[in-house]
């Protein structure tokens, strides 16, 4: 059965942080770290799709109301809830099937997890930005703000990452 | 029934997803004028083409409509050349040859493409884009020199215009009679109704007056439309007035789209003088 204790604290952890201290930080224009679609990204492989749909309505919400998205943050996760799958198997060949996905992502190695939820963050800031600036005039800069930001947001969010699956493992 | 319960069962995911996404974007689109604007002409770029299709047809049934209208105009516009000819016969005009070797506004016919009227914030499409040297900011009016709006964005073939009938537009005006200006904006109660406010008291303003354009975006003598009822505020400090619009909104078709060579000159020294 999944942790779902681990996953609350995960869940909790990430929106404060992601709230009170990243959305705070003005590195620069092109640097702009976000931790919340770890939490679509670490849900249980084995959820029906409407139970994640569900869920990154929740947290987009929340987002929107937290830092004035006005819906931005909602529809930049929604998608994720869709493709979380497909991105799985496009990044590490792995499928989900039925019955025994409850701790695919404990069993997956430090390479696969990387890369699925590098490509995760990766979609998600793609999607995220081009919303946000609905402009290709300054393209680089738009270019060197996803790819910065995925990078330092995976630097971020790495720790949690294995925290919790070392947690769900253990548990 | 059974197959389309199964069908129901396998898409409904689908169905819900694209639902809450369609609102999401919904709500963002409609958080600035910005990002309505934005998006509406990314959206157009692709359904512009299928819209413009549509309209092309129509447009093929209301050619006649459009020559007499057209043929109106070469006439007005020849009446108009000859009394300038007329007036500079034999006497240098300076100022009528400056303008005709460099005119300040530049004129580029367009056609609508899609609008709406039945919102608190409308939105007009046109078939030029940037590609055919639209920008933001450019002034929009009818044939029969009324205005209609503003451009407020642009794609590569398209542009999006913020007419009169949305709550957020704002532009001078002026009443022909007596040179008082004013500020015109639509509160959204009638699509055949502007409200001009901040009038002075001595403006006299009286029912029928006709009330131009002022701004630097559009040359003098665009009309925005006839005084149609005029009250003294509480404090007796400023008129305000209702405009009866000039325009018919209703049936835009063929439109001019102003460009102010100056413009951005004007902007500049406006900028230049408010940073003093």
């Amino acid at each position: 059965m999944f942790k779902n204790i681990a996953y609350f604290w995960m869940t909790l952890a990430v929106l404060l942080l992601d709230i009170f201290i990243l959305n705070q930080l003005s590195i620069a224009m092109w640097l702009r770290p976000m931790l919340f679609p770890l939490i679509v990204v670490l849900l249980p492989m084995e959820w029906r799709t409407i139970w994640v749909l569900i869920t990154s309505l929740v947290v987009g919400l929340i987002m929107d109301m937290s830092l004035g998205g006005a819906g931005l943050y909602t529809a930049t996760l929604l998608p994720m809830a869709i493709m979380r799958r497909t991105i799985l198997f496009v990044t590490t060949g792995r499928s989900v099937e039925a019955g025994d996905q409850s701790s695919l992502l404990s069993r997956m190695s430090l390479r696969q997890l990387m890369i699925y939820v590098g490509g995760m963050l990766f979609v998600h800031h793609t999607l995220f930005f081009i919303l946000e600036a609905l402009s290709f005039g300054a393209l680089l800069q738009l270019i060197a703000t996803i790819i910065f930001s995925t990078l330092l947001s995976l630097l971020i969010a790495w720790p949690i990452v294995r925290l919790f699956t070392s947690k769900i493992v253990t548990k | 029934m059974h197959r389309l319960i199964e069908f129901i069962k396998r898409i409904y995911v689908l169905v819900i997803f694209i639902f809450v996404e369609g609102i999401a974007l919904w709500t963002y689109a409609s958080s600035s004028p910005y990002t309505e604007a934005r998006l509406l002409s990314r959206t157009t770029a692709v359904g512009g083409a299928i819209s413009g299709a549509i309209t092309d047809v129509g447009h093929f049934f209301s050619l006649p409509e459009q020559n007499r209208t057209l043929v109106a105009r070469v006439a007005e516009l020849n009446e108009l050349l000859q009394s300038r000819e007329d007036v500079t016969e034999g006497v240098v005009a300076d100022s009528l040859l400056h303008v005709n070797d460099d005119p300040q506004f530049r004129y580029r016919a367009a056609r609508v493409v899609s609008m709406t009227t039945n919102r608190r914030r409308n939105y007009i499409v046109l078939d030029r884009g940037a590609e055919d040297g639209i920008a933001k900011d450019m002034g929009v009016i009818t044939p029969q020199n009324e205005l209609v709006g503003y451009v407020v964005s642009c794609s590569e073939h398209y542009c999006v215009v913020q007419p009169m009938l949305n709550t957020e537009f704002s532009t001078g005006g002026r009443l022909v009679d007596n040179n008082h200006v004013c500020v015109i904006r639509w509160s959204g109660a009638s699509k055949y109704e502007m409200e001009a406010v901040e009038l002075s008291v001595y403006s006299e303003p009286r029912k029928g007056m006709e009330v131009e354009v002022r701004s630097e975006r559009l040359p003098a003598g665009v009309l925005i439309g006839t005084i149609e009822d005029f009250e003294l505020n509480s404090a007796k400090s400023a008129y305000s007035a209702t405009i009866s619009i000039a325009a018919d909104m209703s049936s835009l078709d063929n439109l001019l789209i102003v460009e102010n060579r100056h413009y951005g000159e004007l902007q500049m020294l406006i900028e230049q003088n408010e940073q003093r």
